[in-house]
């Protein structure tokens, strides 16, 4: 069949240029594409898969137009020379260009696999690179966060009423808040503890080593109750508690103690067991009292009786006097524990406290003597006038005095002060000496019956034990202060009862 | 891993047996014409097994809801069609030879079919104009490449951290 040639020729003529054209404007492309991103492996394949194309347009395209060119001008034997090669080529750029576009899958996993990574370097670098802008921000609202904090836990440690101590394992004092520095009766202005021991404020060393032994082996110590030295001489009696912090690898382990003052406590338990203690005493003595006092009016009686119908200064006679006088000196004690024990009511007389105390100095000078005695009165002339038992009021002063007196010896100073609080409606009169005190393992026992530090003989042990008991019968109190060596301050405290107030001439009585 | 010496010793037997117990033998192949229109005729069909392969995992990996990958998709369909069209213009004329072609003068062929199928002579005509499938498929590469560029120099919004 004859057919045209010319649409075969044109086809393959222009074709093959294009294919030529085409081809090096996507392997141009795909260098486009590479250089904006050189490390896209797909970029690479695509490139390969370009360059491989373009090979092939050339061989193939190359050979057509060769040969179209060849067979127009008559050469078609030049043409059969060359179209093995041609041929050999175009096979070879087929199987090239096949072979790698074969390795798509390949490729397409490896730039996942280096996107992913690529991604979480990216948001990795931006999260570096946000927290490098702010970090000066992180920084400040963190530290300020940390003030803060530092800020509420140096509050608690400043204002806190207990001692807060940390100290390093052997006890050396790091670091005390003013509490401690006031509970041990320091200023922190004046004086630093830091680099002292704690165990230099036990007043038992034997309690230091206890605590710290229990701290070393359990690694705490709950509510062990201690005595620390107060700079006034005197004992605390305190709660201790406190924890080992092994802290970290590169700091010391330090002990942190809270200590709690439990002084005042003790004391007002102490006082509260002692009135509890006087008061079955009083009513021991009451009832021993009452059965005793009725035998010795009896025995008084018939002596006085029998002594009636004796010569004056016989020998029967002395001896009625001298059992007259015994009985006598037993009806004393029993009116003594009588008193103590508060088993009769006062009477009601007005009285101003500085004339007592006048009354009652005078009777010792006079009959007792104070010469030696150096007497310092500070009478306070806001005292109003009371009505109390005055005879018993000054019996009470009468006892104090002479205890006084006696604590001193031949020489000192007595101290004697009133004072009036309005706010309390209260009356106090401190006696204070400059004797020998009570010593500590005492001070419990002063106010029993019979309890004295005199010789035998000297005293009954009952002086202030009536004190005691008159003093609670006008619904008031005896308080005492004493150090061993160095004097005794009593204070006897009085609630105001004013003669003109029938309220409280009613009130005297509810004490009875 | 250091190879066993009693592995050695039976390798280096094995050569030695070779050498001294050699016979007159072809050492080489020849290789006449038609293994080149057959090395020629499977490189298509090894072009078309390629071109099949990036295709399925062009759709496996759904890439070609992008566009320059879809392109790319058409390209490797039209180089297949081209691969069937070559192989066929080889098979009619050169491998079966079923075809004969004389040239009656510059523009004009005369066609012949060796059973006369006049069907055959115009499937070979037009199957004799292959570029109007293998410049598509070029253009079509060409097209997705462009779009892929595209793409890439587009800028691409990262989330900011604030």
């Amino acid at each position: 069949m004859i057919m045209s040639f010319l649409p075969i020729w044109i086809v393959d003529m222009i074709g093959s240029i294009l294919m030529i054209v085409f081809s090096f404007m996507c392997l141009n492309l795909v260098r486009a594409l590479r250089n904006h991103d050189q490390g896209n492996v797909i970029w690479t394949y695509l490139f390969w898969v370009c360059l491989g194309l373009a090979g092939f347009a050339i061989s193939r395209s190359a050979g057509h137009i060769l040969k179209q060119i060849l067979v127009l001008t008559g050469f078609e034997s030049a043409w059969s020379f060359i179209r093995p090669y041609s041929g050999a080529i175009n096979t070879l750029m087929f199987v090239f260009v096949a072979s790698v576009t074969l390795f798509f899958e390949r490729i397409w996993k490896i730039y996942q696999q280096i996107s992913g990574d690529k991604q979480a370097l990216q948001k990795l670098s931006d999260e570096l690179l946000f927290l490098n802008q702010n970090l000066e921000n992180l920084v400040t609202e963190r530290t300020k966060e940390l003030v803060q904090s530092e800020l509420n836990y140096r509050r608690i440690f400043e204002v806190s009423r207990d001692m807060i101590l940390v100290t390093q394992k052997d006890g050396t004092i790091i670091n005390m808040n003013p509490a401690g520095y006031q509970m041990l009766g320091y200023r922190e202005s004046e004086i630093s503890f830091a680099k002292k021991s704690f165990a230099e404020f036990f007043v038992k060393a034997e309690e230091w080593r206890k605590i710290k032994k229990t701290i070393e082996q359990k690694g705490f110590v709950s509510n062990a109750e201690i005595s620390l030295k107060h700079l006034d001489e005197k004992r605390i009696r305190v709660l201790v508690s406190g924890s080992l912090d092994e802290g970290l690898p590169d700091r010391d382990a330090t002990i942190h103690f809270l200590v709690k003052d439990i002084e005042q406590r003790r004391i007002i338990e102490e006082q509260i067991a002692q009135a509890d203690k006087l008061a079955s005493i009083g009513q021991l003595s009451a009832g021993i009292a009452h059965e005793i006092n009725n035998p010795l009016g009896i025995i008084l009686g018939y002596t006085q009786l029998l002594i009636r119908n004796e010569t004056p200064n016989s020998e029967k006679y002395n001896d009625l006097k001298t059992i007259e006088k015994h009985v006598r000196n037993c009806k004393c004690i029993v009116e003594d524990l009588l008193n103590f024990a508060r088993s009769s009511k006062p009477n009601e007389d007005v009285m101003r406290m500085e004339e007592a105390m006048e009354d009652v100095l005078n009777f010792i000078q006079q009959h007792a003597g104070l010469d030696s005695i150096t007497v310092k009165k500070a009478y306070d002339a806001a005292v109003p006038d009371m009505l109390l038992d005055e005879k018993k009021i000054k019996q009470v002063f009468m006892n104090l005095i002479m205890n006084a007196k006696h604590a001193m010896g031949k020489k000192g100073t007595l101290d004697i002060a009133t004072g009036f609080n309005p706010d309390e409606g209260t009356v106090f009169v401190k006696i204070s000496d400059t004797g020998h005190g009570i010593e500590k393992k005492d001070e419990a026992r002063i106010f029993d019956p019979f309890f004295t530090t005199k010789p035998t003989g000297e005293g009954t042990g009952l002086g202030l034990s009536v004190s005691y008991g008159i003093v609670k019968n006008h619904g008031g109190d005896i308080l005492v202060e004493s150090e061993a060596g160095k004097g005794s301050i009593f204070t006897v405290v009085l609630p105001v009862v004013s003669p003109h107030s029938r309220k409280a001439h009613a009130k005297i009585h509810s004490y009875n | 891993m250091p190879m066993k010496p009693i592995r050695y010793f039976r390798s280096l037997g094995f050569i030695v047996l070779i050498l001294i117990a050699t016979e007159p033998a072809f050492a080489t192949q020849a290789h006449s014409a038609p293994e080149g229109i057959y090395s020629h005729q499977m490189a298509h069909f090894f072009f078309i097994f390629s071109m099949g392969v990036l295709i399925y995992w062009l759709r496996a990996r759904k890439l070609v809801q992008l566009v320059g990958w879809r392109y790319i998709q058409y390209a490797a369909l039209f180089f297949i069609l081209w691969n069937l069209d070559a192989f066929t213009v080889h098979l009619l004329d050169e491998q079966l030879a079923v075809i004969e072609i004389q040239r009656l003068n510059l523009w004009e062929i005369n066609i012949t079919a060796r059973n006369h199928s006049k069907g055959l002579v115009w499937l070979y005509y037009f199957v004799k104009l292959d570029h109007l499938l293998c410049v598509p498929a070029l253009l079509f590469l060409y097209f997705g490449l462009k779009r892929l560029l595209k793409k890439t120099e587009s800028p691409t919004p990262r989330p900011v951290q604030s």
